[in-house]
C-alpha cells in the first residue's frame, strides 16, 4: 500500500483529536503508510480572503513540504483537500508555478508538480476498496441508520471529486458507511452546507445553516450523522448544546467521524483506539446498541 | 448594498476591467444573469441581501463602493454550489475572492480573517497554542504539534498580507 504524509491541518489536532487518532487506527490496519511532517502550516483556505497569491504559497509549501520527500499528501479536513486540489491544479500553469516557486525559493524550496492531495475516505475507497473494507468487519453494525454527511469541499470544486464522485448526487460517502455494515439514510439536506465558513463572521449564520440539517435528522430520528471533516464535526456536534440553549428545541443528534465508524466496525476499542468518549452529543446510547448487538465473526 | 437606487453618475465604469484583470474573475463579463447561482445559494436563503447574481451585476455595472464596502461579501460559505451550477462556467466564488481581496486593501477585511492570517505567522495554524490541547494529545500519546510559523510568516510578509488592517467590526 501507498505510503502519505498525513496533513492534519489546524483543527483537527487541537481541537478533534479523535479524528486523528482513529485515522492513525484504521490507516495502521489496513495498510496505509502515514508519515508525519512537522514543518505543515496552515493550508491557506481562509488567507485566500484577503490574498489569493497568500493562499497559494501557503498551500504551495506545504505541497513543496511533502515533495521533499516524494510523497503525496492524505487530508482529513474538507476545506484542506479543496484548496490543495485546487493548488495543485493551479500550479499546472507554468507561469503560476515560476512565480510562486520564485517566492518558495527564498526559503530553499520548490514545487514541480508532482505531489498530488487526497482525502483519507477517497484514500480507503479508491487504494483500500470496499471489498478489503467488507473483509476487515467484526462488529456488525447493521442496525445502524446513519445520515451520511459528504463537506462541500469534499466534492466541489468539481477538480476535487473528479473521478470519484458527482456533486450534486454523491454515492461515495453512503457506499463507505455500507461497506461497514450500517445503513445509509437517505434526506432531503444532504447537501446542505455546515455554515463552518460563516461561524467566525456570523455565529447566527452558521447556527441557522446547522439547525436546517440537525432539524431534518432529528425528524428522521438516525442513529447518527457520519462525516469526515472536523470543522463539519464542530458545527454540528459542538454547536448543538448551545443551539437547544438558543432555540426551543433540545438538539440531540450524535456526530461520529468516518475513521471512528470503520473502525468501530473493525473491532476497534471505542475508547481506546478512536476516542469515542471525546465526541459531543454523547455516542453512549449508540454504542450500546451496537454491543448489544455484538457478534463477533469467525 | 439593498434596495437603493443606483446613480449613474457614481458608477465607475473600470470597475469590471480592475476586476478582470485578475485572471481569476476573467469571465466575470459572461454573466448573463440567470439568477442559477442565486437559487442555489445557502446565504442567500439566510440573508437575502447577499446575493450572487446582483453582486456580478454591481460589478458589471461599476457599483465599485458598493460592493467593496458591503459586510455580505464576507458571509459566502464557500460551498462553490453557485460556479458547480453556473451554465456560463463564471467562477462566481473566485471572483468573489478577488473583490474580498480588493475590500481588504481598502481596510475593509473582518477581524476573523486578519487575526487567522496573522496568527499562522506565528504558530504556523489559525489557533495560538493553548495547554488544553497539548495535554490532551499528550494523554492521546499524539505527537507533539510544532506551533513554528516562522517559514509561514517569511512567504506572507512577500505578499503584503501581513499589513492588512481589519474594519472595526463586521
Amino acid at each position: 500500500m501507498k505510503r502519505y504524509a498525513l496533513f492534519l491541518g489546524c483543527t483537527t489536532p487541537t481541537k478533534v483529536p479523535q479524528y486523528e487518532l482513529s485515522t492513525r487506527w484504521i490507516s495502521n490496519r489496513l495498510g496505509i503508510d502515514l508519515v508525519d511532517i512537522e514543518d505543515f502550516v496552515c493550508c491557506g483556505s481562509n488567507q485566500i480572503n484577503l490574498s489569493i497569491e497568500a493562499g497559494l504559497l501557503l498551500s504551495a509549501l506545504n505541497l513543496a513540504y511533502a515533495e521533499a520527500q516524494d510523497l503525496d499528501i492524505v487530508t482529513l479536513c474538507a476545506a484542506c483537500t479543496g484548496v490543495l486540489v485546487e493548488a495543485v491544479e493551479e500550479l499546472e500553469k507554468q507561469a503560476v508555478r515560476d512565480t510562486i516557486n520564485k517566492k518558495l525559493s527564498t526559503i530553499g524550496l520548490q514545487y514541480n508538480g508532482k505531489t498530488k492531495v487526497k482525502h483519507i475516505s477517497r484514500v480507503i475507497y479508491e487504494d483500500v476498496g470496499l471489498n478489503r473494507i467488507r473483509k476487515e468487519i467484526k462488529r456488525d453494525l447493521s442496525n445502524l441508520q446513519i445520515a451520511p454527511h459528504y463537506g462541500c469541499h469534499y466534492l466541489r470544486p468539481r477538480c476535487v471529486s473528479e473521478g470519484l464522485d458527482e456533486p450534486d448526487n454523491p454515492k461515495s460517502l453512503h457506499q463507505l458507511i455500507s461497506a461497514t455494515g450500517a445503513i445509509p439514510v437517505e434526506y432531503e439536506t444532504l447537501l446542505d452546507c455546515c455554515g463552518g465558513k460563516t461561524f467566525p463572521n456570523s455565529v447566527d449564520l452558521a447556527h441557522h445553516l446547522i439547525a436546517k440539517k440537525l432539524d431534518n435528522l432529528q425528524d428522521k430520528e438516525v442513529d447518527c450523522m457520519v462525516l469526515h471533516c472536523q470543522t463539519c464535526y464542530l458545527m454540528y456536534a459542538t454547536q448543538q448544546e448551545k443551539m437547544s440553549e438558543k432555540f426551543d428545541r433540545q438538539y440531540n443528534v450524535p456526530i461520529i467521524l468516518y475513521p471512528q465508524l470503520l473502525g468501530l466496525a473493525m473491532g476497534a476499542d471505542p475508547v481506546a483506539d478512536l476516542g469515542l468518549n471525546l465526541n459531543v452529543p454523547s455516542v453512549d446510547k449508540l454504542l450500546t446498541k451496537v454491543e448489544n448487538e455484538y457478534k463477533v465473526r469467525i | 448594498m439593498y434596495g437603493q437606487p443606483i446613480r449613474v453618475s457614481e458608477l465607475d465604469t473600470n470597475f469590471k476591467h480592475e476586476v478582470m484583470a485578475h485572471e481569476a474573475a476573467h469571465d466575470i463579463t459572461a454573466c448573463f444573469s440567470c439568477g442559477t447561482c442565486t437559487v442555489g445559494c445557502p446565504i442567500h436563503e439566510a440573508y437575502p441581501e447577499y446575493d450572487p447574481r446582483k453582486l456580478a451585476r454591481m460589478v458589471n455595472l461599476g457599483m465599485r463602493e458598493r460592493v467593496l464596502s458591503s459586510s455580505y461579501i464576507w458571509y459566502c460559505a464557500t460551498c462553490h454550489t453557485c460556479e458547480l451550477r453556473c451554465p456560463q462556467n463564471v467562477k462566481f466564488f473566485s471572483v468573489l475572492n478577488v473583490l474580498k481581496n480588493m475590500a481588504a486593501k481598502e481596510g475593509y477585511a473582518p477581524p476573523s480573517w486578519v487575526n487567522q492570517t496573522q496568527q499562522v505567522m506565528k504558530t504556523g495554524i489559525v489557533f495560538a497554542t493553548e495547554e488544553a490541547w497539548v495535554e490532551r494529545r499528550e494523554e492521546l500519546s499524539l505527537c507533539p504539534l510544532k506551533g513554528d510559523g516562522e517559514e509561514a510568516a517569511k512567504l506572507m510578509r512577500l505578499t503584503g498580507v501581513g499589513e492588512i488592517q481589519p474594519r472595526a467590526q463586521l
